[in-house]
């Protein structure tokens, strides 16, 4: 026995022993990937690096024995860095999805491959608890979401994305209208929690807090729930009755939505701070820009937001004749469309860049031109022109695209003396919305220059303790789902605050990533083009006519073709990677080598036991090492030299033209999924 | 027939003299001997060191030698006829020769040699010329002593490893001779890689028999009666030179069982390497010769005590094993006089660049950088400015102007942040952009690494992968200190000596050049007007001396230029051939 000093603790170790060994003995945790119980050490991977008192550098504690009186630390600042850029560098060159970039790009992380893979068994039920794991609104986002999921499909590569969001909508349908699934509450907490608007912040943030077990309140201003949702995006989109059902199941968990609760007139949050344990506020972006040109307060001028929270509110909107709508983001296209049902005689957006700047979604304004919308691009209006007070035509400007902007987007410039006017009956700006800020000010909210409440690390925490806020009135205008998105870790965080815990940003979904689509070679996909279902609409005079749902839904054989026309893009063992996990842990920056060459390597899939994908490989040398020195086969080994190092079978062969015997001890053995086989579950207990 | 009994004909063949066209020479001699049917003596012999002057050829009337410089079978019949023929020298050709001053002299004047004692004066396939000079006393003597005895005669020597990390000798063989077993390995390690260095080659070409009694006194001191050359495939002509002189010591049982009537038995092969850098590593070594992938393991054990086949085994790097016989013939104490406190003896360096005087030379340690390089090598080609000289190839670094007087032994030179290494000495000048120097050693490390520990695997890849945007004027302020960060880790976290030295090339510029790296990303200029990219193709009217030598090398007649005009170049017609920036000496084009 030798004793040592281990963490600043001195203990006694056999003789003999690595540093590794005794630290794992010691419940110390140090990381490795080439290290191998039943191999000797090799020392490649660099992960296991610690301090040793009198050492000029790291030693790696694989393969460096204990001495008496040694002196090891296991957990410094300089180890931790160390780790994080072998990380990194090995991230550098692991060409891959771990996560399909569907889930990774969905704000609210929802597992998409899985819910289609319910989908494909017929199991709805499953798929839409899937969904609600991380978006308990698929109704109402299987409708109005802007599906960014969809661009970043693989499937882009091939033909056309899968049309997950019509899948969701498919599927939360059905779970709608045969009534089956409902998420399991967690017995009472004791807390209370005032939610302040009924938005899909605060729906989402109570349906999870309702979960956990605490006792959710949401005061609403208005007259009924779901803020934008009701009040922002008309009917023929998202139909009243489904966004009744929505909040339905979620006050079916025990949340009490109280409408007519206005903050600063009904309630005020300093009673709510005191009645409840926890608050928050979730009030979106009501607020909406003028236009800030002469004229503006001419009768006919309309703010889109106004204009369609009446629609919502049902009142009686008057308007006839001809109409131009300044701005180019979904609110314009909403007051368009809803304009044209409302019997307008012509519509014209008027927007200062092109539609490839447009914010809007791209299906909104195909659906908006089908219904017969004007789009003019490149002009911005420079006045309004009355008559006996009344808007009589629109001088507008023409603009050309300069020098891009800090969004990237190419900034529009005047055309001087270009101006040109429009005869118009009615203006609707619809140009940006924010946040009231005086109100919140008013209350106590710390507030930025864009009017939005400000919140702390990350954390959800405004400047008020035991205050939460997420939506629209902590970003600025978004979209639903990242309203559903950050209710979610707001819940989340206020679980902490009431616990007791410290409260703590949120990690982004640590992934590695294949690239952007059009970085990725098109011959990885090699699949069959089926092309993508159509979504069954309404036809147009019976759209213009009314304000009916335009997009009917799919039916169950088309939502089966479209779970089918899924790529399954991730990683094979996505949480079982050791690699992945280290990455998480050290926080690995996996941009920091971005630019430089990963290996791109084909697959090979050619022997049915077990699978190697070599873009995954990390050269720890344990497959080879096994299968060489336990084993004395041989079917794989080190090829090549310097970063073209490789570990490959011999000879240029496939696994299945080697002798190997299919036992497996390779895919135990690799810490990432270079090689995978389902019948070899990867060895969770790594030294 | 004329009878020139004494007299001989030397042709330098080592590597150098073939690639200058020695061998065209040789056979015009041989005809000219023939066609005249005079009794000359032809014979070749290894490389002297002066590469500059090749080919180089010898006359020996009498034990009279008068060396030859740039030598063409032109020259032969002149040199027959009046030398040969007459007896009078031709003085204008005379490289070196005693009594006759020469530019040349000055090439020696400072060297002194003992593992090259015998390059470029024998023929290095002759054991018998070998042998005329003290050749194989040393193993006699040796086996005459205890195995103690010359384990303390070489640690007395100070004889460090000269492979390039400068461990001393003789504590390496008294650890594998206190290692217990019965079975020990003795191995010469000639798997020479630096670009640039060619010490090993030269002494193998040249006197290949040196080394082999070399080993034969380390293998004696050891205890170990089996043995390797681990010799480069790319050195056909030292490879074949080996199994000659192998075959002649094993015909004259200097090799084999119970050599000289002792009974110290030792059996040597050659193994030929199949190219692999890594491969000059002690334990990679190993593992090639065992008939594994040469790839570095942990240490310890060290081969000391577990090497070939597991076995005690020594390993010692080519010029290390020439010096040993000399040490034991003339002793410790003459030895040691040579050289610095801390390092003795004499070093090899292969002399290359933009040195005028390219070649082999030994010196004794403890001359500065300057009498290397403008004494013997005598200065910068084209009287350009010295800006700076690379050490120890791959592993080493560039030492700069302000430091040319440091004194050349073990210490001092690792002091600067290069190293001895095995003698590669590159000369750069004020044309040589020390970023892409560094991209170039890098580039080599990177493509030679094998590939096991990850941050010299990936780390060197993704320092040449910013090396090269900066070369190409898009580096970003803050590769310096990724570079930087990248270097300190990789030297520390590399199993061996390979990773461990990787960054050195990058992080001595960074030291001494950082300006020029900073010039690169921050301006997007090269001021060695050397980087590709950055080149603009434009006269410095500051700069220039209005010589009009740079419209004179235009090819395409793009520089329009009047005597006391600045030049001036005619962007549409440039095809960016550089052969104006060639031939401005004043770096005046951009």
């Amino acid at each position: 026995m030798v004793k040592i000093s281990l963490n600043g603790k001195e203990v006694q170790v056999k003789e003999n022993a690595t540093i590794l060994e005794v630290a794992n003995e010691y419940n110390i945790d140090i990381p490795t990937l080439c290290n191998d119980e039943k191999l000797a050490p090799f020392g490649s991977c660099w992960l296991c690096v610690v301090e040793v008192e009198g050492a000029k550098s790291l030693v790696p504690s694989c393969a460096t024995k204990v001495r008496e009186g040694m002196v090891v630390r296991t957990d410094t600042e300089n180890i931790k860095k160390a780790r994080r850029l072998c990380l990194e560098l090995l991230f550098s060159d692991h060409y891959g999805d771990c996560l399909p970039p569907c889930q990774a790009t969905c704000p609210a992380g929802v597992d998409i491959k899985k819910y289609l893979a319910f989908t494909r068994e017929g199991n709805y039920t499953e798929a839409v608890k899937v969904i609600k794991e991380n978006n308990p609104l698929p109704l109402i986002c299987g409708r109005v979401c802007t599906r960014p999921c969809e661009e970043a499909c693989r499937r882009n590569i091939v033909d056309e994305p899968v049309a997950i969001d019509f899948v969701k909508r498919f599927v939360a349908d059905y779970d709608n209208q045969n009534g089956s699934f409902s998420p399991e509450v967690n017995k009472s907490s004791g807390k209370k929690v005032a939610l302040i608007g009924a938005g899909p912040a605060s729906l989402s943030a109570a349906y999870y807090l309702a979960i956990m077990g605490h006792a959710c309140t949401i005061y609403e201003a208005l007259p009924k729930p779901g803020g934008m949702l009701r009040y922002g995006i008309p009917e023929y989109r998202l139909p009243k009755k489904v966004l009744d059902d929505e909040i339905k199941k979620i006050t079916d968990l025990g949340v009490e939505i109280k409408n007519n609760m206005a903050l600063g007139n009904e309630i005020t949050l300093e009673d709510l701070r005191k009645d409840y344990d926890a608050v928050f506020i979730g009030t979106g972006a009501h607020g909406s820009y003028k236009l800030g040109v002469e004229g503006e307060d001419l009768e006919g001028i309309l703010s889109g937001i106004e204009f369609l929270r009446d629609m919502g509110l049902e009142k009686e909107v008057k308007l006839k004749g001809k109409i131009a709508i300044v701005g180019g983001g979904n609110t314009a296209i909403d007051a368009a469309r809803t304009s044209l049902r409302l019997g307008a005689d012509e519509v014209t957006i008027v927007y200062r860049r092109t539609e490839k700047e447009m914010p809007a979604n791209d299906i909104e304004i195909k659906e908006a031109k089908h219904e017969g919308v004007n789009l003019h691009f490149l002009a911005a209006p420079t006045k309004v022109i009355g008559e006996n007070g009344k808007v009589k035509a629109i001088e507008c400007i023409k603009m050309e695209l300069g020098e891009p902007d800090a969004s990237g987007r190419q900034r529009p410039v005047p055309i001087e003396g270009s101006n040109f006017t429009i005869d118009i009956d009615f203006v609707i700006a619809a140009i940006g919305q924010f946040p009231q800020a005086d109100i919140l000010q008013q209350e106590g909210f710390e507030t930025s220059r864009w009017k939005t409440i400000v919140t702390k690390n990350g954390s959800y925490v405004t400047n008020l303790e035991g205050v939460f806020a997420a939506g629209d009135v902590v970003t600025g205008a978004a979209t639903a789902v990242e309203a559903i998105a950050g209710g979610k870790k707001a819940a989340i965080s206020i679980d902490r605050y009431l616990k007791g815990e410290k409260l703590e940003g949120f990690k982004n979904l640590f992934t590695v990533s294949k690239g952007a689509l059009e970085e990725i070679d098109k011959n990885e996909f090699e699949e069959e083009r089926k092309p993508r279902q159509k979504m069954p609409e309404l036809n147009l005079d019976e759209r213009l006519a009314s304000f009916k749902e335009v997009e009917l839904g799919l039916d169950e054989h088309q939502a089966q073709e479209e779970a089918n026309r899924c790529l399954k893009c991730g990683c094979e063992i996505e949480k079982d990677c050791i690699l992945r996990n280290y990455g998480m842990e050290y926080e690995a920056n996996l941009e920091k080598f971005k630019g430089g060459k990963k290996h791109k390597y084909p697959l090979d899939l050619s022997y049915t036991k077990i699978s190697r994908d070599p873009n995954k490989c990390i050269r720890c040398g344990r497959c080879a090492r096994i299968c060489v020195e336990v084993k004395k086969i041989g079917a794989l080994g080190f090829v090549n030299r310097g970063f073209e190092a490789i570990i490959d079978p011999p000879f240029g062969y496939n696994l299945a033209q080697t002798n190997c015997d299919g036992c497996g001890e390779c895919v135990i053995s690799c810490p990432t999924a270079a090689l995978y086989s389902e019948e070899f579950p990867k060895n969770k207990a790594i030294l | 027939m004329q009878d020139k009994e004494n007299y001989r004909i030397i042709v330098g063949l080592g590597s150098c003299g073939i690639a200058s066209g020695g061998r065209k020479v040789y056979q015009k001699i041989k005809e000219e001997i023939k066609k005249r049917n005079i009794k000359v003596l032809l014979e070749e012999t290894g490389c002297v060191g002066m590469c500059y002057n090749e080919v180089l050829i010898e006359v020996v009337i009498n034990g009279s030698r008068i060396l030859y410089k740039d030598i063409n079978p032109d020259k032969v019949d002149r040199i027959l006829d009046e030398h040969i023929g007459k007896g009078n020298v031709v003085n204008e050709w005379v490289a070196k020769a005693e009594g006759i001053a020469t530019l040349d002299d000055s090439f020696f004047a400072k060297q002194e040699r003992i593992a090259l004692r015998n390059c470029g004066v024998i023929s290095p396939e002759s054991i018998e010329e070998y042998i005329d000079r003290d050749g194989y006393k040393a193993i006699e003597k040796a086996v005459s002593m205890s195995r103690e005895e010359v384990v303390k005669e070489i640690l007395n020597s100070g004889l460090r490893g000269r492979g390039g990390a400068g461990f001393p000798t003789g504590m390496k063989w008294r650890f594998a001779k206190e290692a217990k077993g019965e079975k020990k390995y003795f191995i010469c390690n000639a798997d020479e890689g630096d670009p640039g260095a060619f010490m090993d080659r030269s002494v193998i070409e040249g006197d290949p028999h040196s080394v082999i009694e070399g080993m034969l006194i380390g293998a004696y001191a050891i205890g170990a009666d089996e043995g390797y050359i681990y010799v480069r495939a790319e050195y056909p002509l030292a490879v074949k030179r080996l199994y000659k002189a192998i075959s002649q010591a094993e015909e004259r049982n200097y090799l084999g069982e119970n050599i000289l009537g002792s009974n110290f038995s030792f059996k040597l092969h050659v193994k030929e390497g199949a190219g692999a850098f890594v491969c000059g590593e002690e334990t990679a070594l190993i593992a090639s010769i065992e008939g594994k992938r040469g790839m570095p393991r942990i240490r310890p054990p060290f081969p000391a005590i577990s090497g070939l086949w597991e076995k005690p085994t020594n390993i010692n790097n080519v010029e290390t094993l020439a010096n040993i016989p000399w040490i034991i013939n003339n002793g410790a104490e003459k030895y040691s006089k040579y050289g610095t406190e801390k390092s003795k003896g004499t070093k090899v360096f292969a002399l290359a660049g933009k040195i005028k005087r390219g070649g082999l030379v030994e010196v004794p340690m403890g001359l500065t950088l300057r009498e290397i390089i403008f004494d013997i090598g005598g200065g910068i080609k084209e009287n350009r400015k010295f800006k700076a000289v690379q050490m120890g190839g791959p592993s080493g670094g560039c030492i700069p102007e302000s430091l040319i007087d440091t004194t050349v032994d073990y210490d001092s030179i690792t002091a600067t942040g290069a190293i001895m290494g095995s003698g590669g000495m590159v000369v750069m000048d004020e044309t040589t952009c020390m970023v892409d120097i560094a991209r170039f050693f890098l580039n080599f490390t990177q493509n030679e690494s094998c590939g096991k520990c990850t941050f010299c695997r990936v780390g060197t890849r993704r320092m040449l992968e910013i090396l090269n945007r900066i070369v190409e004027g898009k580096g970003k302020e803050e590769d310096i200190y990724l570079l930087e960060e990248l270097s300190s880790r990789i030297i520390t976290t590399s199993l061996c000596g390979l990773g461990q030295t990787a960054p050195n090339p990058v992080l001595t510029t960074l030291r001494y050049f950082r300006n020029e790296y900073e010039a690169h990303i921050k301006e997007k200029k090269c001021p060695a007007h050397s980087c590709e990219a950055l080149l603009r193709f434009e006269v410095i009217p500051e700069l220039c001396k209005m010589c009009g030598k740079c419209a004179k090398a235009c090819p395409e007649n793009a520089i329009k230029w009047e005597k006391k005009q600045v030049a001036m170049i005619d962007k549409d017609k440039c095809i960016k051939c550089r052969a104006c920036i060639t031939s401005c000496k004043f770096m005046a084009i951009e």
